[in-house]
């Protein structure tokens, strides 16, 4: 490294003060939701909760952690998580291969892709569909119908056609086929942007709603989040409408949804700091052409 | 496959020169190793997304679910008259349009700026803890965050308007307030996704090689030019096709949001597309309506990504595809 | 079937990984047998279950809506399960765009045997006028003589589609659910009454802001409502329009057709004008008013009394000596006055064309509606989970709340004779939530509650599918006239509006059926 100016000073300077302001205006929001988790109804109730927890106590969240509903959900969130994450960084690593060269039929495959980022048939024919395969009600169908995102296609082919082309020609001439230039060079050359696609991938898999709400029915199968999305949802204006007065009575308190969204969100947020170490040092690509 | 490699390289470099077909399909077969490793692909494709496209044809009936999409009743274009023709119909475009175009001006930079600066800090550990910090927000829905914001901006001591207050001003009740409602909604969507949306841009820098740095520093290229000249070009790529992917759902101004945000005060600058659509739709699942909408804002959104890949070839020489 | 198969085939054969995961998760493999089990099922179910109804009842499969406690799990489904002898196996709908996920169950014919769902009759009636349900009228009148027993005949006519029953309701029961709270504190600090009439309330508002008992400063308004309500509890029945559908001169009449709703606008706006209704009120939703009353800031708000005790506890802690009461119903300029009631159908209980078991189903429903068990399924047992006394039924704390508190999502039907008795049981569970339904609902005279006309009204189709948007206009109209961004005299112009977006034909249809029942 060179050494420091008087301009990389200021420069610096600069950099963590922005840096941290903009830390601090998005971590206040966060944690008045994590002091809601831990404080007394009345004070929710009444507004009092801001920074700081008021009337701090752990039995809401103890509740919401102990419940079979929550523990069962959260093992079926993780599963599909992890075995999803894994398949659809497959997939999309290798689709996304043949994408970044310049042959013959690939944009027009490219458009094909891309058409399916804005056209969908909607939500009838995907059940419709679903059930023909005999997804109903199987884990599979939050797997499968989301293996590969178009928009992580596209991240990892741009990254891809990035790479120095002098790399692949020399594996070439050394007598190496297709696959072993992309499982030996190129993919390890691409750990920051398949650590971004994981992330991107696991977040998703993680925070879909809907897919489990539409296609799956036991009760033993559904996903955390899904049981977020009601916990939540229930209290929603729009669905208290058509709900007899037994119902509005036994409606979560706002203390409860607080400590539900704790509880099911904290998980997910330790996927990026395991992931960073990936793509926060840069690659150095003369180490693998050595 | 030697003689595959090197006419890879011949179309790299002579784009102009066009193939003839037989030639085309000498190349493909000579690269048939690509091909075999899009099959998966295009199979997922075909059964996942390709199969059920057939439900757009909703859009052009009466539908009934009962009886599928081969008993219902065809009307042809109705349901875009319904949507093209109501009263509402100019005021709601207009402001669906307008948001986006805020949203996408005034936040699709910040994060690409936050990568390039986050790239300058040499303190490890700040660095994870910032970026840490800034992806948060977008884990919690809007409906908290909208929750969050009223409290934070109400005129009935929140904290916002009690600084105002202390400095003097009159306080801004900025929910009913048709000059700042669509400000708050762009504010919110920036505070909400824009650490998420650095990611792609921060691991984009670091897809750059490390010796381009090193080269620079010792020619005596200071830290401002090296990101001028080796992160920016590097990410550009990447930002070329976060761009274009954008103007696709240039339509999508935002409904979940701004259906937690908004209330009947501030219709006249807040409602757009997606929440008039929703409270027509009340009650009723009609389904041709919504998916005629939808199919209105698939249409819109593929012409925008396609012009902007060709206007991106034209004048930047690089596009998605 | 074969092409079926074809396409698992493929599946499981094109994408790499999946192959392995099909070949690997025995869940798959299983999942794809039970599923063509269950699709072949429905044409042998009639033959096979005849022989063997006496010797073996067969798991029942029921759709509920969305509770926050699994059903499976909850102790109840363990009693429901020894009384009647069925074992059920309970699925819930989402919380949230419930009926879009129930139209594709129904539409794709998942074989449930009882399906159960709120009471608004719209989507029961699609289901029943598309042939998706079983006619129940000939299996009530086999296996179901408790059913017949325990509901009324005006209860089966309003659910009645073409002269057929097609769902067991539970009636809810009629009460008064909301009204203005005030503050009695700063009541008796200012040396006020509580006020009887609308002038009177007016008064104690502008008392309120000027005198400022709560010590807010100067800038706070008294009175607050939800941005989602703006035709409040109370105040719109000294206008003559206390519940949706008001009679008048003969007819029933909706808010925009109504002329007490444009003097209700006025009155409204009038108050926004002069401070005393929150100047950010169209931003309320529920927890923000009672953020805003419970913190001291306003001293009026709408509140249902089941929200009494969280309120209480609340405003409790923050000011020791806090209290606050209902107001009586509040007499308008021609002595006018009423609080809405609630009325109609909390649930309905169909069974769908595609049930294996219709009859096992039926005779299910009979079992549960039987005198004994009903009673144990409501209320639990008397010295376990309530105590009978004077003819009141008292809960028992906590046990009744474990293992009760969920029992109104099991009933299927209900005793119409005996239930609203045994609810009040479920009122009693907190004091102060009782004082407040008991003054709303016993103490005020009874002419200060005013009925639901269409509590008990057939399946009105075009007043269903339209109902909910209407009632977004009404409420988005209302809003913005309180607020000063619309005049009052644009009722006229909005009454076009509504009748033209559907409201015409509700009218119709409302005021045919009326007519025609000759009340």
């Amino acid at each position: 490294m060179t050494k420091r100016t008087k301009g990389d000073l200021v420069l610096d300077t600069a950099v963590y003060f922005f840096l941290i302001l903009l830390g601090v205006i998005m971590l206040l929001p966060l944690i008045n939701v994590l002091s809601k988790a831990v404080s007394a109804e009345w004070a929710i109730t009444s507004g009092k909760v801001g920074i700081l927890p008021v009337g701090f106590q752990l039995d809401t969240m103890k509740e919401v952690i102990s419940s079979s509903t929550f523990i069962r959900a959260f093992g079926v969130s993780v599963g599909v998580t992890v075995v999803g994450t894994i398949i659809s960084i497959l997939m999309t690593a290798l689709t996304a291969y043949p994408l970044s060269k310049r042959l013959p039929g690939i944009p027009f495959i490219m458009v094909l892709f891309i058409f399916t980022m804005l056209f969908s048939g909607g939500l009838i024919p995907n059940y419709l569909l679903m059930r023909q395969l005999h997804l109903i009600n199987n884990l599979w169908v939050l797997i499968l119908p989301g293996m590969i995102s178009v928009f992580n296609l596209l991240v990892i082919k741009s990254y891809y056609e990035s790479l120095p082309e002098a790399l692949e020609e020399s594996a070439r001439i050394d007598g190496a086929k297709t696959y072993t230039i992309l499982f030996r060079i190129i993919l390890p050359l691409s750990m920051p942007v398949i650590a971004t696609i994981a992330l991107f991938y696991a977040v998703g898999f993680w925070n879909d709603y809907f897919g489990p709400m539409i296609y799956i029915n036991d009760t033993a199968l559904k996903t955390l989040q899904l049981y977020l999305q009601d916990v939540v949802m229930d209290a929603s204006a729009a669905n208290a409408v058509n709900k007899s007065v037994d119902d509005l009575m036994n409606m979560s308190p706002e203390g409860i949804r607080a400590a539900t969204v704790v509880a099911s969100t904290v998980p997910i947020l330790f996927v990026y700091p395991f992931l960073q170490k990936y793509f926060i040092k840069g690659v150095l690509i003369g180490s693998v052409k050595g | 496959m030697g003689t595959g490699v090197t006419d890879l390289k011949r179309k790299n470099n002579v784009k102009r020169v066009r193939t003839s077909s037989a030639g085309k399909w000498r190349l493909a077969w000579r690269n048939r190793d690509y091909y075999v490793l899009l099959i998966p692909g295009l199979l997922f494709l075909l059964l996942f997304k390709y199969t059920p496209l057939y439900g757009v044809l909703i859009a052009f009936q009466d539908f009934n679910i009962f009886e599928g999409v081969r008993g219902s009743e065809w009307v042809g274009l109705e349901q875009f008259h319904k949507l093209v023709q109501s009263e509402e119909f100019g005021r709601v475009f207009m402001n669906t349009l307008l948001i986006s175009v805020y949203k996408i001006v005034l936040l699709f930079p910040i994060p690409v700026f936050i990568a390039l600066v986050l790239n300058e800090v040499r303190l490890m550990f700040f660095k994870r803890t910032i970026q840490t910090i800034i992806y948060l927000p977008h884990f919690l829905s809007w409906v908290i965050i909208s929750g969050l914001f009223v409290t934070i901006l109400s005129t009935s001591g929140g904290l916002v308007n009690n600084i105002i207050q202390s400095l003097g001003g009159e306080p801004i009740s900025f929910f009913v307030s048709n000059e700042y409602f669509r400000s708050l909604v762009v504010f919110t969507a920036g505070w909400k996704e824009t650490g998420w949306n650095a990611i792609v841009f921060i691991a984009a820098i670091a897809g750059i090689d490390q010796e381009q740095y090193e080269a620079a520093a010792i020619d005596g290229a200071g830290r401002i030019r090296r990101m001028l000249h080796i992160s920016l070009p590097g990410i550009l790529p990447t930002v070329v096709l976060m761009f274009i992917l954008r103007l696709g759902s240039v339509l999508d101004a935002g409904t979940e949001q701004i259906l937690t945000m908004y209330n009947p005060v501030v219709y006249e600058t807040a409602d757009v597309i997606g929440t008039f659509v929703y409270r027509i739709g009340l009650g009723k699942m009609d389904y041709s309506f919504s998916t005629a909408v939808g199919l209105f804002n698939s249409v819109v959104g593929f012409i925008l990504i396609i012009s902007g890949n060709f206007i991106s070839r034209k004048l930047l020489k690089r596009g998605i595809w | 079937m074969k092409y079926k198969k074809g396409w698992s085939l493929l599946l499981c054969t094109g994408l790499l990984l999946a192959a392995a995961g099909c070949g690997s998760s025995g869940n798959n493999g299983n999942g794809n047998k039970e599923a063509a089990e269950a699709t072949k099922a429905p044409a042998s179910a009639a033959a096979t279950t005849a022989p063997t109804e006496d010797t073996a009842k067969p798991e029942l499969k029921s759709l509920n809506l969305w509770s926050k406690d699994d059903y499976n799990t909850y102790p109840l489904a363990k009693v429901i399960e020894e009384k009647t002898g069925y074992k059920v196996k309970y699925e819930m709908l989402p919380a949230d765009k419930a009926m879009d996920k129930l139209n594709l169950l129904i539409s794709s014919g998942e074989p449930y045997d009882v399906i159960t769902i709120s009471g608004e009759k719209a989507v029961y009636t699609d289901y029943a006028k598309m042939g998706a349900l079983v006619d129940l009228t000939p299996l009530i009148e086999e296996y179901g003589p408790n059913i017949k027993a325990s509901i009324s005949e005006a209860s089966f006519d309003a659910v009645k589609v073409d002269g057929k029953i097609f769902a067991i309701p539970n009636s809810s029961s009629q009460f008064a659910g909301a009204d203005l709270m005030i503050r009695q504190d700063w009541l008796d600090k200012l040396g006020l009454k509580t006020p009887t009439t609308l002038d009177e309330f007016t008064e104690v508002l502008k008392a309120f802001k000027e005198k400022d008992p709560g010590g807010n400063g100067s800038s706070g308004a008294p009175m607050s409502i939800d941005g989602g309500l703006a035709t409040t509890a109370n105040i719109t029945g000294a206008f003559g329009i206390g519940t949706s559908w008001n009679k008048l001169d003969g007819k029933l009449v909706p808010p925009p057709l109504h002329p007490g709703f444009k003097e209700y606008l006025t009155y409204m706006a009038d108050l926004y004008k002069q401070g005393l209704l929150d100047k950010e009120f169209a931003v309320n939703k529920d927890a923000t008013l009672k953020e805003k009353f419970t913190s001291g800031k306003i001293g009026v708000i709408q509140l249902p009394w089941y929200d009494i005790p969280s309120v209480a506890d609340a405003l409790n802690a923050n000011f020791p000596d806090a209290k606050f009461v209902y107001l009586p119903a509040l007499k308008g300029k021609d002595g006018q006055m009423g609080l809405g009631m609630s009325g109609g159908f909390d649930r309905l209980t169909f069974i769908p064309k595609s049930a294996k078991h219709p009859e096992d189903a039926i005779k299910w429903i009979n079992a549960k509606l039987d005198k004994d068990t009903f009673k144990l399924i409501a209320i639990g047992e008397e010295g376990k989970h309530h105590t009978y006394k004077d003819g009141i039924y008292s809960p028992i704390l906590p046990l009744f709340t474990d293992e009760r508190g969920n029992a109104s999502n099991y009933l299927t039907g209900i005793d119409e004779k005996l239930y609203p008795i045994y609810w009040q049981a479920r009122v009693q569970k907190d004091a102060r939530l009782f004082a407040g339904f008991s003054y709303l609902n016993n103490e005020l005279p009874a002419e200060a509650r005013i009925a639901d006309p269409l509590a008990l009204a057939p399946s009105l189709p075009e007043y269903s599918k339209n109902n909910a948007s209407l009632n977004q206009m009404i409420n988005d109209f209302a809003v913005k006239v309180i607020v000063g961004e619309e005049s009052p005299d644009a009722v006229d112009a909005f009454a076009e509006k509504y009748k033209a977006a559907g409201g015409e034909a509700s009218y119709k249809e409302v005021n045919d059926w009326y007519a025609a029942s000759g009340k």
